[in-house]
């Protein structure tokens, strides 16, 4: 039934990033290794100030690697490249385009005729289920609505890797469920790539296939959770193995506790 | 009974200017026919009124206020353009930043009426030391807006557009530009402000037509009635050019709120 995919190898090798602030440098990442197959969904997890949206970032080539290098299906990364597509918390939709003309905006570098170029928005607007509001701008849409927006802005011109930084995490809590069953929807058809950074531990569950653990202080990766159960999945007594994995997470996550 | 106030507050408030210029009106008429102060010194609003009607039946306001409008049409159109322009490229190219940015933020403490006898020498008493004058001050402001607000262009805008692979040159058009458009759009309704500040300095650079020329003519006849009324017209025309430009602006600029 699922077609092998073959793009959208990320291989992160011994990345580390250092940021000059005044009077030195800050280590954001300790050398990190880490490689996501073909199609997989990885959550990368751990306190705020740990470097799992720095990793991210430098992943998106928004950031450059201070040592080691990322490649993805063997080309290195620097810069923006055309196989990742990221959403962001703040969903970064432009204020002065409707929500269709956003998703065009994201399909000019396909370079396609205006009548296909419209299609194909249209048809992404639709995949996320805001046919009707195709012609609003975003301060005229909810918050769950806009980032449907940037989801169908990102996937419309077929990212083979997708980098997601938190976000739900603006969403309240009965919006983001409804953005997780369309989120997964939306990723079992077009089997891209996902790295998605997060801080919330259920939704980590919920959503992927293998879960990194990161420290901060210096930010590294320190656990790595594979996740086998099939979705939909819910965090209940028949999912034994996810709730003890959410108690071990959270007890690292909070020593204290 | 007891709401009465509260409605007349209420009525006051949605009055706008009405209720203010017409409290300024009783004042002034007031205090005139008190006569403490000569006629010649602070003229009644009857008198300014008459002297108006008196500015228009000879033709001199019309005549006035086609040079005076023209001279600030002509200055601000040269000055807004310039501005926008330069404070574009100085706002995204550091080259330009570092070569022409200094040096325009050390002329913008010169007030216009400094400039005027200089003026005079590079352009002559005609129309064009007007426009030097009056696009001089409108480029300073308005590239100085134009300049600050390519600094304040969002990051996560110019990310969002890096990750989706757009062109330099479609990412400086449609984001740059319109992310910094509120920046420029208030420097513009700044420029228009100052273009009516800096048409009576520059119509002191000679005239011989023109609200400002008009205003020193009414000074060695004492017709202190000529100035109130012309003083009037100018804060007029500076208000109705002010919403005008700022109706114009939130059509342009739909999406930001308040």
């Amino acid at each position: 039934m699922t077609q092998q995919v073959t793009q959208g190898h990320v291989c992160i090798d011994d990345l580390s990033i250092t940021f000059d602030v005044r009077g030195g440098s800050m280590v954001a990442l300790e050398p990190t290794s880490l490689e996501l197959a073909p199609g997989s969904f990885t959550a990368l997890i751990g306190p705020s100030g740990c470097g799992k949206s720095t990793l991210m970032n430098a992943v998106a080539g928004f950031v450059p690697a201070t040592t080691g290098r990322i490649t993805i299906d063997g080309t290195p990364i620097n810069g923006p490249s055309d196989k990742v597509g990221v959403i962001f918390q703040q969903y970064a939709l432009f204020p002065w385009f409707t929500a269709l003309d956003n998703v065009r905006f994201g399909l000019k570098r396909l370079k396609l005729s205006k009548s296909e170029e419209i299609d194909r928005a249209r048809a992404a607007i639709a995949e996320v289920g805001l046919e009707k509001h195709a012609q609003k701008y975003p301060q005229e849409l909810s918050g769950g609505m806009k980032q449907r927006v940037a989801i169908a802005r990102t996937f419309a011109f077929g990212p083979q890797v997708m980098l997601m930084d938190e976000p739900f995490g603006a969403l309240d809590a009965q919006t983001r469920l409804v953005m997780h069953d369309l989120l997964l929807g939306i990723w079992e058809k077009h089997k891209a790539t996902v790295l998605f950074v997060t801080h919330d531990v259920d939704e980590a569950l919920i959503l992927t296939d293998d879960i990194q653990l990161m420290s901060s202080g210096p930010g590294r990766i320190i656990k790595h959770y594979p996740l086998t159960e099939p979705r939909p999945r819910k965090l209940n007594r028949d999912n034994i193995h996810l709730l003890e994995t959410r108690d071990e997470i959270i007890a690292l996550l909070h020593p204290s506790h | 009974m007891a709401q009465s106030p509260h409605f007349l507050w209420r009525v006051a408030r949605q009055s706008g200017a009405v209720v203010s210029i017409l409290f300024v009106l009783l004042i002034w008429t007031l205090f005139s026919a008190l006569n403490i102060v000569p006629q010649a010194i602070l003229p009644s609003p009857a008198s300014v009124w008459s002297a108006t009607v008196e500015m228009a039946r000879n033709g001199t306001l019309a005549l006035d206020l086609r040079a005076s409008l023209s001279r600030a049409v002509i200055g601000f159109a040269i000055g807004t353009s310039l501005g926008v322009l330069v404070g574009l490229l100085t706002g995204r190219l550091v080259l330009m930043q570092v070569l022409l940015a200094p040096a325009l933020t050390l002329l913008r403490p010169i007030p216009a009426i400094a400039l005027v006898p200089l003026a005079i020498v590079w352009f002559g008493i005609g129309e064009g030391s007007k426009y030097f004058v009056i696009s001089y001050t409108v480029f300073l402001t308005v590239w100085f807006n134009t300049h600050h607000g390519m600094q304040y262009v969002p990051d996560i805008y110019l990310r969002a557009s890096r990750s989706l692979g757009v062109s330099r040159v479609r990412e400086f058009l449609t984001v740059i530009i319109p992310a910094a458009a509120p920046y420029i759009l208030a420097g513009i309704r700044l420029g228009v402000a100052l273009a009516f500040l800096s048409l009576v300095a520059a119509e002191l650079s000679g005239a011989s037509s023109g609200i400002g020329y008009r205003l020193q003519e009414a000074r060695q006849y004492i017709r202190t009635d000529r100035m109130f009324s012309l003083l009037i017209i100018l804060g007029i025309l500076g208000a109705v050019t002010d919403v005008i430009v700022q109706r114009i602006g939130q059509r342009l600029v739909h999406w930001q709120q308040g």
